[in-house]
Formats: C-alpha cells, structure tokens, sequence
C-alpha cells in the first residue's frame, strides 16, 4: 500500500512535460502527485498554472493532456513556471502580457 | 455477462448495473424515463401549454416547445427528435392556431411512432380556459398509462450520453472535465454511444481530434467544422482567449480548448452530427453546433440549455453537465448530472450539484475514482434514481432560430 499523499501537482496524460498545479507551491517546495511524481518547483507557481516535468528545449511542444497547447519560446529548465512570457501560441497571439 | 461487463465490474467497486431499466419503443431504442411531453409550437401557445403541464410536474409532464411564429426547418427537425425520444411515451401539442409550424405534419410523425398524441388548437377549442381543461384531462389519462407502463433491462450499451460545459473555471480543465472523459472511455468499451459538442470551445483540438478520426475524410470534417465556427464567431465579433484565462494560468488559445475538450476522453471518434442527426453507430461524436452559411441568424446557440436540447434531440437519454461557477440547470427531456470542479463551490451549491470533482484539486482523489463517480451516477439514473436538477423540479428547455444543411456522408465514415 502506498503511502497516502497530498498531490499539490496533476499531471493529465502520460505523454505531458508539464503538470498543473493544485495549490499554490512556493519556491523550493516539492511539487507530487498522487503517484510517483516528484519534482523541486524552482519558482513560485501559482494554482492552476503549469510546472516544467523535465528540461524543455526552446521550439519543443508543451504538451498538456497529451496534446500540444504552444511552442516554448526559449529553453525552460525543470522545475519552472510555464506560461505565456516563455510559450507561444500556434493559433492566437499571445504576446501581448496581460499578466499581473 | 460479456467479458468487458465482467472486466468493469472486476475494476470498479460498487457498481451495480443489475437495477438498469428501459422503456422499450417501437423503434428500438429504450427510454430511461416515460414522460409526457407538453410542447407549445409558438410563444402565443406557451402559456396555456404551461398551466396545462403544471399540476402534474412531479408525475412527469414535461414542458418543451418553440416560441418563433415563421417557419424553421431546424425547430421542426428539433421538436420532432423530443416528441418521439425513447425519454417521452406520449405527447400533447398546444397550438395558437394562425402560426406557420407545421402540426399536422408534427402529430402524423408521432402517431407513426407508436405514442399516444393529442393536438389541441386554442383558437378551435374556445380558448385558454377550454384548452386547459382538454389538456389536464388527456395530461392526466396518458400519465396514469405512463405509470403503469412495463419496463425491461437496460445495459450500458443501450444508452446515449452527452457531455456538456457551462461556467468554466481554471479547475474545470483539470478536474471534473477530464474524470467526465474517463468515464465517458468507461462507457464507449461497454459499446455505449456518447457525444462532445461546442466546435467554438475547440479552436486549436482540431488537429488531434482528426488523428482520432476512424478516416481521414471524417477528420477533415472534424477540422472543416471547427474552422465554421472560428470563422463563425470572429465575423460576431467573440473573442475567447483574454486576460482572465491568462491570470488563471492558461498560456494559450489552445491550451484553453484543451479544458473543454478533456470531456470527450481518449477513445477514437466515429462521427460528426449535426442538432438532430441520430448516431448510427456506437462510440464517440462531436456535434457541430454552428449554424451553415453566412451569418444571419445570429448566435448560434443563445445558452447552454440550447446545445443541451440538440444533443437530446440526436437521442441522449442522459447529459453530464460540468461547471466551475456552479449551475443549476436540468433539462425536460432528459435528466442533467451535474458535476463541478472545486470543492468551495460544491458545499456551496451541494444540493444542486450530483458529483464533486474537487476532491482532485484537494489532493484526495484522482480523475480516475471521480470518473468512475460519474459513471455510477449514470447507472443510478438509469436505474431510476431522480438526479439533483430532477429532484429540484428543473425543465429547462430552449430553441432558437438556426439553418444546417445535411450531414454529407464523410460524417457517418462507418455507415
């Protein structure tokens, strides 16, 4: 029996480089899922927002739920926030920061 | 018992498909409740249609209808489906009496389908008072039959399922959209047929939805359908994809579309269907619900309730419906399981809502078990359990104005 966990991340299909966050996750925390999953959040990723699973490439697909959902802009190295300042749309701009 | 039956069963604890009922009718299909639909066929109609229906409400009168007085071959098309859904065992038409519906045409069709169905006209039968006490006297007549009717098992196979959105939050995407996906997997390898729609919430899925296609012309017009839409809206003006989304985490158009479209699960899709078309065979479909040719109706769909009434219309006997926000909604026809995607809203709304996908984001469970939630839920209704919406006494109901032209033959790839 594995030990009972509290996810903070969800990671939607196998295939996915990044997993989303639950709850906010600070700097230096540990983000887990309910399975094996364990990787340092090298920044603070807020709920709802995605965390880098592994070293992303600059151009490499994001992929989310098993499907692409952008283009990273630059290299992400693991354990980053992934979001609109280092992903690119492939349909919409994006650029525009609407972020606060 | 088949062996994907027994496999579910082996996997899934406390699932009981033992109590499933159907109401059979002549066209082969099985409801999973016997209703009596009370439909007005112009807005003039709709009060008297209502207090007709309205002392039998808990017995199963459902009221439907359709408020425009021109002509519409998509309104018609659409009132067909509901009065001879395997949902609805007998039917009353309320008529002012000077509007173009075709109700000769309408109670013909019904007939042919084996229902009892009674056309009253207010302006023949000396007005609303007349009317009523016509209407309540065949409402309470067929409805006593309805009761007594016999039903006989019903597997999951037998069922048609859609899933649908409304009020999405920054959970959705990642809680209650994808365990509705799982137990929709659930139920297209038990050989059931279930349906996605909203091609405007898909702007960006299309690529992927093609590579599931089972041909590649289906793919095509997976791709040609949601361009439609894209074009569709940008021509209104709507945009999709803004500073909300962003501040919620979403980077992308695309990475939005994702949310709604993890409703529709993994398995391949086996068809595109316009409001009305009937599945011809099991397994996944999209529903096209834009308007063809150019602009000129207006929105398409005017809430959610409208893209709900279509997928009933192409045979749902059940919907999942999913929100962030939290909404109340039912449907006259068919009953609404209403799943959320956060826990707050959840206690908030708990007597409204049938299935908390929150527990996900808590940590506490996982789209898998919430899935698996969904899908007793489903087998419960199939079994005669009242969802929330029902037991609240919800009926929504609503038709627009729209024009579709027929499915070509790339959307039905398997005949």
């Amino acid at each position: 029996m594995p030990m009972e966990r509290r996810a903070n991340i969800v990671k939607l299909a196998a295939a996915d480089n990044v997993a989303v966050a639950l709850s906010d996750i600070a700097a230096g925390e540990m983000a887990v899922d309910r399975a094996e999953l364990a990787v340092t959040a090298r920044e603070h990723i807020p709920l709802g927002h995605k965390i880098a699973l592994r070293p992303i490439v600059a151009e490499e697909p994001i992929v989310r739920f098993g499907m692409p959902v952008g283009l990273a802009r630059a290299a992400i190295a693991k354990g980053m926030l992934v979001h609109v300042h280092n992903v690119r749309s492939q349909y919409l701009e994006n650029e525009v920061d609407h972020y606060e | 018992m088949s062996d994907a039956q027994a496999d579910l069963l082996a996997r899934i604890p406390r699932l009981d498909l033992s109590r499933m009922r159907g109401y059979p009718r002549q066209d082969g299909r099985k409801g999973i409740r016997n209703y009596l639909a009370v439909g007005y066929l112009v807005e003039c109609a709709h009060h008297v249609a209502r207090r007709i229906a309205e002392p039998f409400q808990e017995q199963g009168a459902q009221l439907i209808g359709f408020p425009g007085c021109y002509p519409s071959d998509y309104a018609h098309r659409i009132l067909e489906a509901m009065c001879t859904h395997p949902n609805v065992g007998a039917v009353l038409l309320v008529s002012l009496g000077c509007e173009e519906f075709r109700r000769g045409d309408l109670k013909e069709t019904i007939a042919r389908s084996g229902r009892p169905v009674e056309l009253l006209v207010i302006q023949d039968r000396g007005g609303t008072r007349a009317t009523i006490d016509e209407g309540r006297a065949f409402a309470a007549a067929e409805l006593a039959r309805l009761k007594a009717a016999a039903t006989v098992p019903l597997s999951l196979a037998e069922l048609t399922v859609g899933t649908k959105c409304g009020g999405s939050d920054g959970l959705s995407g990642i809680t209650i959209n994808p365990a509705v996906g799982h137990a929709f997997d659930l139920l297209i390898d038990q050989g059931a047929t279930v349906m996605f729609e909203e091609t405007p919430e898909l702007i960006g899925c299309e690529q992927h939805m093609a590579s599931r296609a089972v041909t590649p012309e289906l793919g095509a017009a997976l791709v040609a359908a949601v361009a439609k839409a894209d074009a569709y809206h940008r021509a209104l003006g709507h945009g999709s994809f803004g500073g909300g989304n962003i501040k919620h985490g979403l980077s992308t158009v695309e990475e939005k579309s994702v949310g709604a479209y993890a409703k529709s699960g993994s398995r391949p899709i086996v068809g595109l269907l316009k409001p009305g078309d009937r599945p011809r065979r099991p397994g996944l479909h999209l529903m096209d619900t834009v308007n063809d040719g150019p602009v000129r109706l207006g929105i398409p769909n005017i809430n959610d309730t409208q893209t709900v009434t279509e997928m009933v219309a192409s045979g749902c006997q059940l919907i999942v419906f999913t929100t962030g926000a939290g909404s109340v909604v039912g449907q006259a026809i068919a009953p609404i399981i209403k799943g959320v995607s956060n826990s707050r809203v959840f206690q908030r709304l708990s007597d409204d809502i049938d299935v908390n996908g929150g527990t996900i984001a808590d940590g506490q469970e996982t789209i898998q078990e919430v899935g698996e939630h969904i899908l007793r839920k489903i087998v419960a209704l199939a079994s005669g359990e009242q969802s929330r919406s029902e037991a609240l006494g919800h009926q929504e109901f609503a038709l627009a104005y729209k024009t579709y032209e027929p499915a070509g033959p790339a959307c039905f790839p398997l005949g």
